[in-house]
């Protein structure tokens, strides 16, 4: 385990740090980038800067190989689950996943059946939630493999801090975190089946359409709405300003599965392509990451991932869980009653942040109301020990004040699994909460690994 | 040249016009308001007129407020600043996170001299970063028909500003010409025989400015 302090020596941390902010004022350069992200309050589109802490989570080398080597095993077995799942089935045939947490999930999506993408790749981008604890332990906390966003925060950031504080790298011996946008290229290209890359968004009125615009800037992909893609010929295409069609091969789209297209899905979508699902289905185009990933990100598929690292590769899980308990086991039902003060329940349809109530904050009332529910609906939610997370130091006022802080780690598949050597920190503004998640206030830290 | 889409021509061309109308409007403002502090309290009447917009303000106060600052109203110039930054903010990938910036700092500029007891001294800082941004538009986009559509918007704003306010002939002559010579370059979609004809306006003795600014109007986009 590694703290910024001993980087920067204990004495003079704070100064240090000040000097960092008095230097350029990162804040105030994020937000001539534009750095933000949109939320909707009352129905209204607002869009709010990140807040971000100059104090970086440092992990060195060592640790971070711990991480990397833990990180490739969860991703290659969570790909070579969904490709059973829409395949064969054979964890399900051999009871090892009970099929209700397969077809009961909202994830779960027919019409992907048989369908084998490109390369065989499912999760192109995964973003990994894991959390320290005390004991300096790593716990994954989600997989994220449908959109996973965040990585364009800590990018931009070091740019910045570079610029503003040069003096904090040199000598440092740090990663450097600029290259995902290289990583992400490499990542598109691979599976790309012949024509321009695309970067899909919903428009600038999503919440992460910053990092949409910045990917497709750095990557020198295109970024384009569906209204500018169609589908002829079995191709896909964009159209030009002077109406001509040229071929696209790959789509890295950032909208859910849900509105990709509206003959397949949802058909009220006005963002989606219609038939783009049909050429994906015939392979003449990559959609990164694949629909139906969701069958595999569940929060209640997440208590089967150990399981499914043993059941495809033969492995021991290097990185562990978060100790989790399924209310659907009647076993584990009964320690959810007895042990509830000690859980934190999380609703495994929601995300965000969203869904997520602990046992001890309840009034007795609500206990015996959410009880209730549990046992009417034992599949919809999932408990987890309550983690007692590292607290981090964030820098607030000229002062030092601990702060919880979970860490996004990018897994990017492209001929093998790559892990970017850096993150996205995310931490909670509020000393009482453990919600890191932007979209409920939360700030972010770059991650330095070191590299020796 | 790359794959660029209809839409983002369309906005190219639109924040090149939006830049150069909140530049020109704020550098007419403050002539005007200058006027206003001791010369003519009802100036911003005829600025109104020769605007086109329509006179809602209860004093040279309310104007020098809600004209600059109200994102109410929607001929303000912070209105039209909000304008060229939707249009910005949708084609980073076009211009650059750095040329970007400095619609994004135009804006921020605005919201401070909303604020400022001193607000001709903050709208400085807004044409200050407009003009930032068009040398980096200049310096930064490789792509010369990018930098090309720019061009045009502010051309087109420029004779079209310059015409509702009646300026002499050759000063809008001038500005024709680098139309003339712009254009072909942004591969935009125009009307050349609108072009002619704009042309052939601004030759004439007797510069017939209403018919001049319905012209230029129509040289691009959707009413051409």
């Amino acid at each position: 385990m590694i703290s910024y302090t001993d980087i920067f020596g204990k004495n003079k941390r704070v100064e240090e740090m000040e000097l960092y902010v008095g230097a350029g004022d990162v804040n105030e350069q994020l937000a001539r980038y534009g750095v933000k992200f949109g939320i909707y309050k009352n129905n209204e589109f607002k869009e709010q800067l990140f807040p971000f802490d100059m104090i970086p989570r440092v992990i060195d080398s060592k640790e971070f190989g711990y991480l990397e080597k833990g990180l490739k095993q969860r991703v290659t077995a969570l790909n070579l689950f969904i490709e059973d799942i829409y395949g064969e089935k054979r964890i399900v045939k051999d009871g090892i996943v009970p099929e209700e947490f397969i077809y009961a999930g909202s994830g779960y999506l027919s019409q992907c059946e048989g369908i084998r993408p490109p390369k065989g790749i499912y999760s192109h981008i995964s973003g990994i939630d894991l959390v320290q604890g005390k004991d300096g332990e790593w716990y994954i906390l989600e997989d994220n493999l449908r959109i996973p966003s965040g990585a364009s925060y800590p990018m931009i950031a070091r740019e910045i801090s570079r610029r503003s504080a040069p003096d904090l790298f040199t000598g440092k011996h740090i990663e450097d975190n600029r290259n995902y946008a290289q990583l992400l290229r490499k990542t598109m290209d691979h599976v790309n089946v012949g024509g321009h890359t695309v970067i899909l968004t919903p428009g600038r009125y999503n919440a992460a359409y910053f990092e949409h615009s910045y990917l497709a800037e750095k990557t020198g992909a295109h970024l384009v709405s569906g209204s500018e893609l169609i589908v002829e010929n079995d191709h896909l295409y964009f159209i030009d300003y002077s109406g001509r069609k040229e071929r696209v091969g790959a789509v890295y789209r950032r909208i859910s599965d849900e509105y990709l297209d509206p003959m397949n899905f949802n058909r009220e979508s006005v963002i989606g392509i219609p038939h783009i699902f049909d050429i994906y289905r015939k392979g003449n185009v990559a959609l990164i990451n694949a629909p139906g990933n969701g069958v595999a990100d569940d929060k209640g598929i997440y208590y089967f991932v150990p399981k499914m690292i043993s059941y495809y590769l033969g492995e021991e899980p290097i990185l562990s869980n978060a100790p989790t308990y399924l209310p659907y086991y009647e076993e584990d039902m009964k320690y959810v009653m007895e042990h509830f003060d000690d859980l934190v329940l999380k609703d495994v349809a929601e995300a965000g942040g969203y869904g997520v109530v602990f046992g001890n904050k309840m009034t007795a009332e609500e206990k015996a109301k959410f009880k209730e529910m549990l046992k009417a609906e034992p599949r919809r939610f999932i408990a987890q020990e309550i983690i007692d997370f590292l607290d981090i130091d964030i820098l607030e006022k000229g002062e030092l004040l601990p702060r919880k802080a979970d860490l996004r780690a990018f897994v990017l598949m492209a001929e093998e699994p790559m892990v970017w050597k850096s993150g996205l920190t995310r931490f909670s503004r509020n000393p009482d909460s453990f919600i890191v998640n932007s979209s409920q206030g939360g700030g972010f830290k770059d991650t330095w690994v070191l590299s020796q | 040249m790359g794959i660029i889409s209809v839409e983002n021509t369309d906005r190219l061309y639109w924040l090149g016009r939006y830049t150069e109308r909140v530049y020109s409007t704020i550098k007419i403002f403050e002539a005007r308001f200058d006027s206003m502090i001791d010369v003519d309290d009802e100036e911003y009447v005829a600025f109104c007129e020769s605007q086109d917009i329509p006179n809602v303000y209860k004093s040279k106060e309310d104007f020098s407020r809600r004209y600059c600052f109200s994102l109410e109203d929607e001929n303000s110039i912070f209105s039209n600043l909000m304008r060229a930054y939707d249009n910005a903010i949708v084609i980073r990938e076009e211009i650059g996170s750095d040329t970007l910036s400095y619609i994004q700092l135009a804006v921020y500029a605005m919201n401070q001299a909303a604020i400022s007891k001193a607000p001709l001294i903050g709208l400085q800082k807004v044409t200050d970063n407009i003009a930032a941004f068009w040398g980096m538009a200049d310096d930064a986009i490789d792509e010369s028909s990018i930098r090309n559509m720019i061009r045009v918007g502010k051309l087109v704003e420029r004779i079209d500003l310059y015409a509702r306010l009646k300026e002499p002939s050759e000063k809008i002559r001038r500005e024709a010409r680098r139309l003339a010579n712009r254009i072909d370059k942004s591969t935009m979609r125009y009307s050349p025989k609108t072009l002619a004809h704009v042309n052939y306006l601004v030759q004439l003795d007797e510069l017939p400015y209403e018919t001049l600014i319905e012209s230029v109007e129509k040289l691009v986009g959707d009413r051409m």
